[in-house]
């Protein structure tokens, strides 16, 4: 006989423990979920269930008399599911009661995904309830879990730093870009050789609404390529100069031995644009652009390193969040805790629903 | 004495607004900014008072003395952040003026300044004269303290300090165009009472300290201007002689009022 709150578990796969290589052969994709969530709470046992399926994470939640049938039952799910031959045992966890409702508060509030603090994971959970929900496999157990876990994340966001600050390159020349330009929108973009990280950051700062992108590289094709791929528009490597007048964002990752921009030719560039504001993304090594430029006014440069160094200072903050994240869910667990020790009280359930 | 525990009220609520406006730039909560805003609000309406029974009490517009022309310089400033703030959504620039005007006010309290100056009658011309110029220092005020907020933001995107600060402050361009619109703003209001000057009818000597004093800052304002309108100086210069302007004025206006000659003006009605 296991205990009431004992009901409530949670377990699966996720990237702490397994690859990417096994977690896409496992990852559901949404038009999959009612159907699987059919299956899964059939084949594992459960009264209620929540599929949750993302890039680093395939979990499930579930209200249950038999945890032990759950957690054997649910490896045997995803080879027949996906119908594949991997044994997915020993990658497995399954955690009940108490340890279950933390680990969800946890989740929701980003504190257990690969980037701290990151908040894509909350709506996805919106998501993978809403869908289980609206197909009717939830039930008191899980629809107070879920709500309450929801809570808890909109508390730790909002009373702690730990969705503050971009970890990533790209993200950070776009908020540092906000800070410079306000709103994108305006804003014009030139990428100067047609690198990787170039174009990520391209991807980023477009995503953000900037209306036109010139790409220029020494080979002519390649910039054409990227132009393409990004919506913009390829500028041969002789005109870049001259372009660069019209642009309020550059980036740069050529693989040129010397400074492909000067603080002497940028001088000029500067009395011609007037008093815009111009922002310079050094992402190549050796570095394309004197830092001397950094010098001028109205005009802001970074390199690789300070934009590193950034998402690096970001993401140490956010992981000094945890702790005081963790003090923040203490009094959402002890309440759904609480909640569930009255279910087995006599009468309780029948107040509860009047 | 009764106004003077109004100012004195204000000034506290000021020195208050200043210490959450610090608060609030370091604590990046955005609903912060605008606890500052009201506490600033609260020690504008005891300013306020202030003035509204000093004005009663003395039958003028309450600037006859340094100790009411200072109540008076800082009360203009708090108004103009009161209009700016809510219109470009920069409740932050209230972490700013609110120190500013706690020094202006303590200054003003705290010095044997508030010496009774019975005036006749001085009739609307002057009276809006001395008040426009007074409002106008108080938009050129803010325009300074807009300026001192993009210079501290400039220098965070420069250097690469990416602090509480630099997520609390708006964008560089956002405060560049308010800083712009403020100055010019500041300008006009300032020239339409210092031209009034020229309308007054008055005895004896004209009063050469304020007038050349008015005319160095009414140029320096307006050399500002005019680089500015033509895109010559790069937006951290504009800052920087903004708030070189405004400090100018800070260090020289209480002086000059001490030491220019009372002007002489003939009895009406």
């Amino acid at each position: 006989m296991i205990s009431t709150l004992d009901q409530v578990i949670c377990g699966g796969l996720t990237f702490e423990k397994t690859a990417v290589e096994l977690r896409e052969k496992v990852a559901f994709r949404a038009s999959q979920l009612p159907a699987a969530l059919v299956e899964m709470k059939r084949e594992l046992g459960l009264h209620e269930a929540v599929l949750v399926s993302t890039c680093n994470r395939v979990e499930y939640f579930g209200a249950t008399s038999g945890p032990t049938q759950a957690a054997e039952a649910w490896p045997a799910f995803l080879r027949r599911f996906h119908n594949i031959a991997e044994d997915f045992a020993a990658p497995s966890f399954q955690l009940r009661g108490e340890p279950c409702v933390e680990h969800l508060f946890s989740v929701a509030s980003g504190l257990k995904s690969m980037v701290v603090g990151e908040t894509e994971i909350l709506g996805q959970l919106k998501d993978a309830y809403d869908i289980a929900r609206s197909e009717g496999q939830t039930g008191k157990w899980l629809n107070r879990l879920f709500q309450s876990s929801f809570a808890a994340a909109k508390s730790v966001r909002s009373r702690t730093a730990i969705t503050r600050g971009s970890v990533s390159v790209g993200s950070v020349a776009v908020e540092l870009a906000e800070k410079i330009f306000g709103d994108l929108r305006g804003c014009r973009v030139m990428v100067i050789g047609a690198g990787e990280t170039s174009e990520r950051t391209a991807r980023a700062l477009l995503s953000h609404g900037l209306p036109s992108i010139l790409v220029a590289n020494r080979t002519h094709e390649r910039a054409a390529a990227l132009a393409q791929e990004l919506g913009g528009t390829a500028v041969r490597w002789e005109d870049w100069e001259a372009r660069a007048v019209e642009v309020d964002i550059m980036i740069s990752s050529t693989s040129a031995p010397h400074y492909v921009l000067t603080a002497e030719k940028l001088e000029g560039l500067v009395r011609q644009r007037g008093r815009r504001p111009l922002f310079l993304i050094d992402l190549a090594v050796p570095r394309d652009f004197e830092p001397a430029i950094n010098l001028l006014d109205d005009v802001y440069l970074y390199d690789i390193d300070d934009l590193q160094s950034i998402a690096q200072g970001h993401l140490r903050s956010r992981q000094t969040e945890i702790v005081r994240s963790v003090e923040i869910l203490k009094p959402h667990v002890e309440r759904y805790l609480h909640w569930a020790s009255r279910q087995g009280e006599p009468g309780f359930a029948n107040r509860m629903q009047a | 004495m009764r106004d003077h525990l109004w100012l004195f009220l204000a000034t506290l609520g000021y020195l208050a607004s200043a210490g959450w406006g610090l608060y609030a730039l370091g604590s990046r909560r955005p609903l912060a900014n605008s606890w500052t805003f009201l506490l600033i609000l609260g020690a504008f309406l005891l300013h306020t008072a202030f003035l509204h029974e000093r004005g009663e009490e003395i039958g003028h517009c309450p600037i006859t003395n340094l100790f009411e022309t200072l109540a008076f310089f800082s009360w203009s400033l708090v108004l103009t952040y009161l209009v700016v703030g809510p219109a470009y959504r920069m409740s932050i620039l209230g972490a700013f003026t609110a120190p500013v005007v706690f020094l202006i006010n303590f200054f003003a309290l705290s010095t044997p300044v508030d010496v009774p100056n019975a005036l006749p009658h001085l009739g609307w011309t002057l009276e809006l004269h001395a008040t426009l110029a007074l409002l106008g220092f108080g938009v050129l005020g803010v325009a300074a303290l807009a300026s001192v907020a993009y210079l501290i933001q400039e220098h965070q995107l420069k250097r690469h300090v990416l602090g509480s600060w630099f997520y609390s402050l708006p964008n560089v361009g956002r405060l560049e165009l308010v800083q712009q619109h403020v100055l010019v703003w500041g300008f006009a209001i300032f020239s339409g009472g210092a031209a009034l000057g020229f309308f007054i009818p008055h005895r004896g000597p004209d009063d050469w300290v304020k007038i050349v004093w008015s005319g160095v800052v009414w140029a320096l304002y307006a050399v500002l201007i005019v680089v500015l309108a033509a895109g010559r100086l790069s937006h951290k210069k504009t800052a920087l002689l903004s708030v070189a302007g405004y400090v100018f004025i800070l260090l020289t206006f209480w002086g000059i009022n001490s030491l220019s000659e009372a002007h002489v003006f003939p009895h009406e009605g």
